[in-house]
This record gives structure tokens, sequence and C-alpha cells, in this order.
């Protein structure tokens, strides 16, 4: 095999799909970070940002990329309600039980889905797409769109935590919450907002999932295991973390095909993720350790 | 003749509900004893039921397996096999708080659906395993049924002791007080480790066993036998409704939770297709809901822990 | 003499337990009070229960007028009263100036006064604001956590053992900026072990055991007392 050949049939694909663990992992490192939980209903939740775009595309006829926004806000918003209703009650509990009810929250997202899409698989857009050439590295519009949306979500990320007053907010609630509060930082709002960005971070992830490949019913959970790898390989608490994380996974599911039958893929992730725990929790770029 | 079928019915129910017990049983020594988070239940169990499907079943060409053991040793071999897989995971996972614990089990459950599924030559992928050992199997159908289910109470009586004993322990009194103060287990350190280890392998062979005793009711084992997220699912609510940390609320919360769960199935089944199959989705969704309400307004579950002699702290708010 | 800060009789502790027996402590404008004790005697307890992280059942708690007892901490930041843990007191992976900009942000509009004020208190900070807090030395993050509670103005400032694990060197500056604080019109109460030493720089002390008020008086005559001296300084 040569390398034009291993760069088009396992490193892009490899990429483009790590670019889409990168968003939800964005999310959950968030969320572990700050409001200190895993959050086990993430992948079910980009699962419900896919099929809203599914119902603006085929409810409106625009392109699955104009439903983009609206799905991500639509989900942001959901991910707000769903702390509200039932994750911001159990704030006092010990964060486990957060994390139980989050799992019971994949379940009833799923259901929903379910019940109102049903079981089969959708796409936004029917027929073959073939790739582009372009000297050689062959490469589908939708497969740019991926990772140039990526590219622009992360740098407008990293401005606005680096940078924006509210941003820093939640810097410092990740770092120390306790402190944070006696700075007089409104944690709630820090919370809202938290589920604002992860939400709608998600809802793409899910949107470009079901563009490059197909939507499901069972597409987000089954991406939840990759995002969280990809979450603790780069370190919890760091978004760059998460995007290194999110390629390597990526690229090593992919790849992994060369060594493994295809039926293994998604053990890769459970593999990275057991061996991060064993030899480097805090992760490449040392992140947090809860 | 309608009494019959009542009788069959409710036979077939209890042992499900025995079956169900084992594994809110096994689940009470590692969340309700231990505070571990095991979202892979379903894959222990399944782990158990092939286990014991590949040590008692009669041989068969191109697969491992067909030694036509006994049923004891075919369930035996399901603990240790579902012991032997939950050893690593949580010697490597326990350091950690039980989020990563969580994840990893939702990982493993994963692999063994995906192996499960694929490996012919162990598990003899979408067909299955049949003829499984099934003990007093030879008896006419009632009286067949009635002695399984003198089995299956017969596990679950010696569990809930087993599990009881080592609750009022000294094991179960250092358990609780550190299940309930995430800093003071750290500051125990590994021996803590090493009993939660210990918690969450003897909780993980409970629920292979159970695994077993399934498959040996069915006689047969296919990768579509359960719905892992469902069945992990519920046994989750099955503890918390009952109460975790209480071992008869474990048994209460599969009574009760099983029930509804198959009294409601043959409710919607009588619907006109369509909408049955939308009502299975319907009713997951009822379910989640109800774990949603239970965390809310009754944690401690419908019979909550005995707290005798444990000081909870206060402040329960882990960092 | 009207005080800033007066603890009436206050009783309380974390959840059910009991650990503050009706103290009183009071703090003047422009005073420093340091409150020592030997371990376990209530002193951090009292310093958080004025931050409304205690769990108050008697009595009552009075700053400039206001009964703050049982306020949000957030609440009683706004109404001018900073607090400096003994531990965890920095945003580690946060920069110096990021951790002072979290201090003030309550705070809307130009914040460059407060800036100038802080880093003229603290000129080891002014020289490397984009350095991370955490890769500080012991003293350099007391600094640090001390003025991030400046950023705000504040008309009392809480320090809970500001020294604990300071070389003498280092001791000596903190209480030194501690009276450089209180030249901008800041009184301080603060905790502390180093009992001696405290009580030779603050205008008053107060002597708590187990939780309840023991002495209190001017840091000269507490140190003259042979009682106090027998208790809490080693003979």
């Amino acid at each position: 095999m040569d390398f034009m050949e291993l760069l088009n049939f396992y490193l892009m694909p490899g990429i483009v799909l790590g670019c889409i663990y990168a968003l939800g992992a964005i999310g959950v490192t968030l969320i572990f970070s700050i409001l200190r939980y895993a959050h086990l209903a993430h992948g079910d939740l980009a699962t419900l940002g896919a099929f809203l775009a599914l119902a603006i595309v085929s409810g409106f006829g625009v392109s699955p990329l104009a439903a983009l926004p609206v799905a991500m806000i639509g989900t942001a918003v959901i991910a707000v309600f769903i702390d509200k209703a039932f994750y911001n009650h159990l704030r006092e509990r010990p964060k486990i039980v957060t994390v139980m009810a989050s799992l019971g929250i994949a379940l009833m997202i799923r259901a929903v889905i379910q019940v109102v899409w049903g079981v089969d698989s959708e796409s936004y857009v029917r027929g073959i797409v073939r790739p582009e050439n372009y000297w050689g590295l062959r490469i589908r519009d939708r497969e740019i769109y991926t990772i140039a949306f990526m590219i622009a979500v992360v740098v407008a990320l990293q401005l606005f935590l680096g940078r924006s007053k509210w941003g820093k907010a939640m810097r410092a609630m990740s770092d120390n919450p306790d402190l944070a509060l006696l700075s007089g930082i409104d944690n709630r709002k820090v919370i809202i907002l938290t589920w604002l960005i992860a939400g709608g971070l998600c809802a793409s992830a899910g949107v470009f999932l079901g563009l490059n490949t197909e939507l499901k019913s069972m597409m987000g959970w089954h991406m939840l295991l990759p995002m969280f790898a990809a979450t603790i390989l780069g370190g919890v608490g760091r978004v760059d973390g998460a995007v290194l994380g999110g390629l390597i996974v990526g690229v090593a599911e992919e790849l992994s095909v060369l060594v493994l039958p295809s039926e293994y893929k998604t053990a890769t992730a459970f593999v990275i993720l057991l061996l991060m725990l064993l030899v480097r929790p805090t992760g490449l770029l040392r992140g947090k350790v809860l | 003749m309608e009494l019959i079928g009542l009788l069959n019915y409710a036979l077939f129910m209890a042992i499900f509900i025995g079956i169900y017990a084992l594994l809110s049983l096994g689940l009470n020594i590692q969340w309700g004893g231990a505070g571990l988070f095991n979202a892979g239940i379903a894959g222990f169990f399944a782990v158990g039921a092939y286990t014991s499907a590949i040590l008692t079943s009669p041989a068969a060409d191109g697969r491992l397996g067909g030694y036509e053991m006994p049923f004891y040793v075919g369930w035996a071999g399901a603990m240790l096999a579902a012991a032997l897989i939950a050893w690593p995971i949580g010697k490597i996972c326990l350091r950690f708080r039980s989020d990563y614990l969580a994840i990893a089990t939702i990982g493993i459950a994963e692999i063994i659906r995906l192996v499960i599924k694929s490996e012919e030559a162990l598990t003899n992928s979408a067909r299955g395993i049949s003829s499984i050992e099934r003990p007093f199997g030879d008896l006419p159908y009632v009286s067949s049924q009635a002695a399984f289910l003198g089995i299956v109470l017969f596990l679950v009586i010696a569990a809930y002791f087993l599990v009881q004993r080592q609750f009022n322990a000294p094991w179960g009194r250092m358990m609780r007080a550190i299940r309930d103060n995430e800093l003071a287990a750290r500051a125990m350190g590994k021996n803590i480790e090493y009993r939660r280890l210990e918690a969450f392998i003897f909780g993980s062979a409970l629920m292979g066993l159970s695994g077993a005793v399934f498959a040996a009711f069915n006689r047969s084992i296919t990768p579509e036998a359960i719905d892992p997220m469902v069945a992990t699912f519920l046994v989750w609510i099955m503890l918390i409704l009952g109460g975790s940390g209480n071992n008869k609320g474990a048994i209460l919360g599969a009574v009760i939770v099983w029930v509804i769960w198959s009294v409601s199935e043959i409710a919607t089944d009588q619907l006109p297709h369509e909408y049955a199959v939308k009502a299975k989705y319907v009713r997951l969704f009822l379910i989640g809901l109800m774990l949603q309400l239970v965390l809310r307004f009754r944690p401690e579950g419908l019979l909550p822990e005995r707290t005798t002699g444990v000081t909870r702290p206060e402040d329960e708010k882990s960092q | 003499m009207s005080a800033l800060l007066s603890m009436n009789e206050v009783s309380g502790g974390y959840g059910d337990t009991q650990i503050l027996k009706a103290v009183s402590i009071e703090v003047a404008p422009d005073e420093i009070v340091v409150i020592v004790g030997p371990n376990g005697a209530g002193k951090s307890t009292a310093m958080k229960a004025v931050f409304g992280l205690l769990n108050v059942r008697s009595g009552n708690i009075v700053f400039d007028g206001d009964d703050i007892t049982s306020w949000a901490p957030n609440k009683i930041v706004q109404r001018g009263i900073c607090y400096v843990p003994q531990v965890d007191n920095i945003f580690r992976d946060m920069t110096i100036h990021e951790n002072l900009e979290m201090g003030a942000f309550l705070k809307s509009g130009d914040l460059s006064a407060a800036f100038d004020r802080v880093y003229e208190l603290f000129p080891d900070l002014k020289d490397r604001p984009r350095t991370l807090a955490g890769s500080l030395s012991g003293g350099q993050r007391q600094m640090v956590a001390m003025g991030r509670a400046l950023m705000l103005d504040p008309k009392l400032l809480l320090l809970d053992e500001p020294t604990a694990g300071l070389s003498p060197k280092y001791m000596d500056q903190i209480f030194q900026i501690c009276r450089d604080v209180r030249e901008t019109g800041v009184s301080i109460m603060l905790v502390e072990q180093h009992a001696k030493q405290a009580l030779a720089f603050a205008d008053r002390g107060y002597v708590l055991a187990a939780g309840q008020n023991r002495h209190e008086g001017t840091g000269e005559q507490l140190l003259a007392d042979r009682e106090v001296a027998e208790m809490f300084l080693g003979g």
C-alpha cells in the first residue's frame, strides 16, 4: 500500500471521524471539568441534534449545513432544559448520582427519537457522493466542511475561554469551584453557559456524523465511548486535549482495521481509554483526574 | 385450562424475577455496598450465559465447547468467567472516581457484545448456542418449571444471606463509611482499593450466575436474547426503587419493576403492530422517567438502607 | 467606637455539629484583628461564619449596619467582605492577571485602577502578569490570593492563616503587606497559628479555645498576660 492509499482510505476518514469525536469530546470535557461528572447522555444528545437537523432538512427542504445552526441552538436549549429539570436538583448529592441520572436521560432521549423517527437508517441527502480529486488527495465536500467547522469552532472557543469574562469564569469554575463562588462568580450562569456550548457542539457532532455516514437511533450511543476515550486521552478539562484525543481516536479506529477484524473497530477506543487510565490518567496534555 | 395457563405464567414470571433479583443483589454489592457504578451489567450477564452454555451444551462442529458438563459446573464456570473479566477492569478503574468505572463498564459490555456477535468459533454468532443443560429439564412442563423455580429461589435466598452477612460484617460498615465520603476513602488508600475490587468482582460473579440461570432456563442463548441497555437499566431502576444498600429492597425492586415491565408488555402487545412497536419505546421512556422521579423524590428507595451504627456525613458533596 | 463588623454570641457549626459556642468578635474600621488559639479552637470556623459558610444557629453578625447572618457568599462579597481561604486559594491554571481579574468579577467597567492598586501592594506580581499562578512559590501564591481578594476594594479582608507554611522572611512580608493594606482603608481579620508574631503586629487580638471566647485585648496586653502565654505561646 502506498502513502496516498493510506492517506485516502485510512488517514482522511480517520481525521474526519476524529473531528466529529472532537466536537462531542469538547462538551464532555467541559462538563466533566466544570460540572464534575461524566455525562453519559452526551451521545444520545448528539443523536437528537442529528435528527432535529433531519426534521429541518426534510421539512423545509434546506441543506443540512443550513439546518446545522438551528439544530445546534435547539439542542443547546434542550440541554439547558434537561439540566434544569433533571440534573440541577442533584447538585448537592454525590456526583455519581447525576451520572446515573444521565444514563436514564440517555435512554429517554433515545426512546423519544425511536418513537418520533423510528429505528431505520435515514440520511440527509440521497445518492452517492464521489470524492473530488486534489492532486491525488481524494476528499468529499462534506469532509472539508466537517474539518473546517471543527477548526473554526475550536478557534472561537479558545478565544472565548481565553479572552472573555464569562469564558474565564468557566475556566475558574473548572479550576477551583469553591474559590469561584467566593469570588462572586454566579455558578448558575456558568452552568447554563456550559450546557449551551456543550449541547450545541454535541448537536454538530451528530449532524456531521449523519452527514458523513447515516442517521440511526443508536449512532450517538456508539459515539459515547470514543468521545470519553478522546476526553481522557487529551486530558480532562482541556479543549485542545479533546481535539487531539478525538483525532487520535478517530485515526486509530480507521487504522485498526489493518490489524483487527473490522467488527472490532469500536474496541480501539476502549483499549485507548484503559491504557491511558493505566499509564497516564492525566492525559497527554495534563488534565484533571477526578 | 385458564387456571393452568395463569399458573404457568406465574411460574414463568417468578423465575424471571429470580433471575433479575440475582442481578439486583449483585449490583447492590457494587453500588449499595461500595458506591461502584457498573453500567455494563448486561455484559457480565452475557459472559455468564455463554460460559455456562459452552460448558454444558453438547458438542457441535466448528465451535469451542460442547463439554456436556453438569449444570452446576457450568454455573460455577459462569461466575468465575464474569469475575475474571471484572478483575482487570476493576484493577484499572477503581483507583479513580466511579465515573471512570461507569465508562469502562459501558465499554466492556460493548466489547462483549461484539465478541458474541462475531466470534463464531466461540459463540456460534447470530445462531447462538442451544441444547444447554437445564436441571430438571426432563420432567413434565409444569413440574419442570416449578422445580426450576425452586433452584432459582434457593440461589436468591443463598445470595441474599451471603450479601447480608457481608453487609453486617466490619467489611460492610467500612464500605458504607467510605462510600459516602470520597476524601476519607482516598485517605485510606490501598486497602480500600482492594475492598472495592472485592465488591466489584463478587457482584459481577453474581451477575454471571444470573446469566447462566437465564441460559439454562431458556435452554439456549443468542445475541438477541437480551437488549443490553434495557437489561442494564432495568436492574438499576430495580435497585434504586427498591432501596440501594438494602438487600430486601433489591429483591422487592426486582419484583415490582419486573411485574410492571412484563405486564405492560402484555398490555401493549394487544395494540395494532404499528403502535405496539412504538409502545416499547414509550415504556422505555417511562422507565427512564421513573428513575428520575425516584432519584428526586425518594432517593432512598422503598426500603431505605438501615444506617444504624454508621454516621453519615451531613455534607455528602464529593469533589 | 462603632464596629465595622460585630459577631454577637454566634453559635453554630457544619450541619448539626456545634463548633462555635457564643463567640463574639468585633472589628473596628482600619483595624487589624487577629484570632489565635490552639488547634480545634474554632478560629477558622469563626471566620467562615462571617462569610456565610457556616450553619449559624443563634447569635447574629452585623457588618456596616447590615445583619449579614447566613447571607450567601456572593452577596457578602458584594457587600464588601472578601475572604482568602487557607488552602486552594488561587486558580492554579490561570495567570496571575486572570486570578486578579476573577477577584473583580462582580465589578463592571474599567479595572485598571484596581489592578494598579494591587500591583502596587504586590510589586513581585507586577513583573509577570502572564505567569500561571500554580507555578509560583508558596509566598507568591499567598500574594496572588490576597491580591485577588483586594480587587473588589473590600472594607474588610478575612485571611485564614496567611502565613501557614511560609518562611519567616515571607511571614514578615505578608504582615507588612497587611499593614500597607490597612493604610488604604481596609480592615483585616486574620486567623494565625504563629500567635506570638501575629499578636505583636496586630492592633487587637482574640484568644479562642474550645469554640469559646477566652481572652481579648490589644496585642501587647495579650502577650503580657501570663495565662495566655502559658496556654498558647509555649510558656
